[in-house]
């Protein structure tokens, strides 16, 4: 079993390892993810938002919708721990 | 970014998530994933990510630590593995 | 050669640690192992994402200069790309979420079965 797995592990690892050759170069300023759409969040960020820090700006103002479901899985996560604690100690008693 | 910090930061990574799994004792593979997960912060720091470095390190390392360690608490400390 | 080996080696590196974080999860018999190999495997993923972000020569996604001098024009390739750096933010408060139902939901088992591994848990069950 232990074999099974060491040998699926292995088999991941050298797949994704073929993958990187695709992957642009570390800290490339020019990959695709740095041209494309961030330059138009850290240029505007100042005169829309008034915020110097990007993440912040990003996080609690284009995204706020998306930090405000993101409490609600932390209520849910809460309130799930509370109820399989709970059941538990009653039935026991 | 400085290529040999970011090697040997990555280098305690790897030491830390090697020990963490095959530790058998369940609270010292947990602090020691408490170690990694700060060693983790100081990488995410180097590439300039501030934000994410202090929230992993009061979120993933201060409060995942304490609810692993509360759980270690409420059941058994010896593993078999 | 040696560019090529300088430019991919983190790479490598991340996905050395996502096979350790995938090898504990699958291959490891303690449940709290399991949990600590998910962990490992959330981060590196964590990791890799936040490495596309990097640029050379780029600093802080913090504009420099911003009260009291007036709208200037920002140069963006000065500065560290933030969008993964926000995604992330959510993805570790959500990693931490599921780590406290996932610790629960182990320590229910422990209160029925009296233990931790998964072999003596599914000689219980037959």
């Amino acid at each position: 079993m232990r074999v099974l797995a060491l040998l699926t592990v292995i088999l991941t690892g050298i797949l994704l390892f073929f993958g990187t050759q695709d992957m642009p170069n570390w800290a490339d300023p020019n990959s695709p993810a740095s041209i494309h759409v961030s330059p138009r969040y850290i240029e505007k960020t100042l005169e829309e938002t008034a915020t110097p820090n990007v993440v912040t700006s990003v996080l609690a103002d284009y995204r706020s919708y998306d930090t405000l479901g993101e409490t609600t899985v932390i209520f849910t996560a809460g309130v799930a721990c509370m109820l399989i604690l709970r059941i538990r100690r009653r039935r026991r008693e | 970014m400085i290529a040999a910090f970011d090697l040997v930061l990555l280098l305690f990574v790897l030491i830390c998530a090697i020990a963490a799994i095959s530790v058998k004792d369940l609270l010292s593979a947990v602090i020691i994933l408490g170690a990694y997960s700060f060693f983790m912060c100081l990488l995410w720091a180097e590439m300039g990510a501030v934000d994410v470095a202090f929230t992993e390190a009061s979120v993933s390392a201060g409060i995942g630590t304490v609810l692993f360690i509360a759980a270690v608490s409420k059941t058994k400390r010896r593993s078999k593995d | 050669m040696f560019d090529f080996i300088l430019s991919k080696y983190n790479y490598w590196i991340y996905i050395i640690l996502m096979m350790i974080g995938f090898y504990a999860m699958i291959g490891k018999k303690n449940l709290v192992k399991k949990i600590i190999g998910i962990n490992i495997f959330q981060t590196a993923i964590i990791l890799f994402f936040v490495s596309t972000a990097a640029k050379r020569g780029g600093t802080l996604p913090i504009v420099e200069h911003a009260h009291g001098h007036g709208i200037h024009h920002i140069h963006a390739a000065s500065y560290v790309n933030p969008l993964p750096h926000v995604l992330m933010l959510t993805a570790i408060v959500v990693m931490v979420s599921t780590l406290g139902v996932a610790l629960a939901i182990v320590i229910a088992i422990y209160r029925r079965y009296n233990t931790l591994e998964e072999d003596e848990i599914l000689e219980q069950r037959k």
